[in-house]
């Protein structure tokens, strides 16, 4: 719904005293501002926007004519004029304020006016806090912000070389864990009973999750071909596992057999594998002992 | 000092016997006095007069005299306007012998300290006001030249036109201003 308001320049010329002359319109205007708050109110803007260009200086010579000799002629539109300096001064130069207080404390005067801002006003201290008030809370923040920041850094720091020493140790007890449940177990036996002191043999534990042993014995000497390879134990009469085997040779002519032994006569027990070639008149058997340990 | 002499003031048997014209109860009779006086004073502003609170005490010394013959007036703003035109075509005939004052416009001589005061006071009113019309009036003063009229231009795009914006700073203007008014005045006592 549109207002029925005048043009706002008429409402202009009529404030700058100009339909004075012109009766019938001066009065209809006169009587619509008296009764039309909505006018009234535009009116007063436009007050406003004749003191601002009072200010800015952009009044052609007539209106300024106008404005001195009939616009700014009551006391209440040269205290709008004042006012609108004041606020023009307080946001255009605020650092005039500024420069004004860092002056003013030589001022017996000016220490008397504050003090009866102190304490006559009615809110002084929450002004006067406010902006001291603001600035510590602000700096208060900023370090709470730092050493938070700062703690927070250094825990994550402590928080990721724990972590690293976690994964570490994790992985560590993977390898472990892998190692304790993996179903293979690597037993190399180096030297035969002949050549051992007998004290230190080798030793394995068969875990649960053990399926075999991946047995490997280095021969002495050239190799003959196959070789008879028997397991024996002290609690049984004869071998518990028997195989003939070729051996792997390396380019050195080092001799080597190596093979998967199951795990499922074996008791814990010193075992020995004895070892001969498969060729008549090649010599005595040798004997390669271990000693095994279940744990069921 | 003719001007002087012929200043009338309102008694208060005047005043009394006005506020009884205007309503039988007092509250109301008051109230509908303020509004009056509120809108008599606006219009001598308007017209451009240099004293409008003495011409409206002439407005209803006036009215005062004539109440005996509109007791049954049933607009007493309508009436009291009425009159108000003519005192003011009164004072119209007599400014003309009156000399104007010189530049108004340029910056008058304030006393250093009362300048601060009111600068003081303008930011403790300022830190009362709402924080959308803080900024508006803030942003409002804020620029130069070109970047002024973009930032105006902005926020009356965001208040809903310019009329609305000059509207807006006008109540806000108003507001401080009596603030700082008041501030001053409670600093100066």
């Amino acid at each position: 719904m549109k207002s029925n308001l005048p043009d706002r320049s008429l409402v202009r010329q009529y404030l700058l005293g100009r339909l004075d002359r012109n009766k019938e319109l001066e009065d209809q205007l006169s009587n619509d501002i008296l009764f039309n708050d909505e006018l009234s109110e535009m009116v007063e803007s436009i007050e406003d926007e004749i003191i601002d260009d009072c200010l800015d200086g952009t009044l052609d010579s007539a209106d300024k004519d106008a404005v001195d000799g009939y616009f700014l002629r009551p006391p209440e539109r040269k205290e709008k004029l004042r006012f609108a300096r004041l606020l023009r001064h307080h946001f255009e130069k605020p650092h005039d304020l500024a420069e004004a207080r860092l002056d003013a404390p030589l001022s017996n005067r000016t220490n008397v006016i504050q003090e009866r801002i102190d304490y006559r006003s009615a809110v002084p201290w929450q002004s006067h806090f406010r902006p001291y008030g603001q600035i510590v809370a602000l700096i208060l923040l900023s370090v709470g912000s730092l050493i938070y920041i700062f703690s927070v850094r250094k825990n994550q720091a402590r928080l990721e070389s724990l972590l690293a020493r976690e994964r570490e140790h994790s992985a560590s007890l993977v390898t472990d864990a892998q190692l304790l449940q993996s179903p293979i177990l690597a037993l190399t036996l180096v030297s035969d009973r002949s050549r051992g002191d007998g004290t230190q043999i080798p030793y394995v534990q068969i875990k649960p999750s053990t399926k075999r042993i991946m047995v490997d014995i280095v021969l002495q000497g050239p190799s003959l071909g196959a070789y008879d390879v028997h397991l024996e134990t002290n609690a049984e009469n004869g071998p518990i596992w028997s195989a003939r085997l070729l051996p792997l040779i390396s380019d050195s002519g080092d001799a080597r057999l190596v093979f998967d032994l199951p795990i499922q006569r074996l008791k814990s027990d010193v075992n020995s594998f004895v070892v001969s070639s498969a060729v008549p008149g090649s010599g005595r058997p040798k004997h390669y002992d271990f000693r095994v340990k279940l744990t069921r | 000092m003719a001007a002087q002499e012929a200043k009338r003031t309102l008694t208060p048997e005047g005043f009394g016997k006005f506020l009884r014209w205007l309503s039988e109860d007092d509250e109301l009779a008051v109230r509908e006095y303020q509004m009056i006086r509120m809108k008599l004073v606006r219009f001598f502003i308007h017209k451009g007069c240099a004293d409008p609170d003495e011409l409206f005490d002439k407005t209803v010394d006036i009215v005062v005299g004539k109440i005996e013959s509109c007791a049954e007036c049933p607009r007493p703003l309508a009436y009291c306007y009425g009159v108000a035109r003519n005192v003011w075509y009164q004072d119209v005939r007599e400014r003309k012998s009156v000399t104007l004052d010189g530049d108004v416009v340029s910056p008058e001589y304030q006393d250093t300290n009362v300048q601060e005061l009111k600068l003081q006071c303008l930011e403790r009113c300022l830190g009362q006001l709402a924080p959308g019309d803080r900024d508006i009036v803030a942003k409002y003063h804020g620029g130069q030249g070109r970047d002024k009229i973009e930032i105006r231009r902005l926020l009356a795009d965001g208040v809903g036109g310019g009329n609305a914006l000059r509207i807006r700073m006008c109540r806000v203007r108003k507001e401080l201003r009596m603030c700082v008014v008041e501030c001053t005045k409670r600093s100066l006592n």
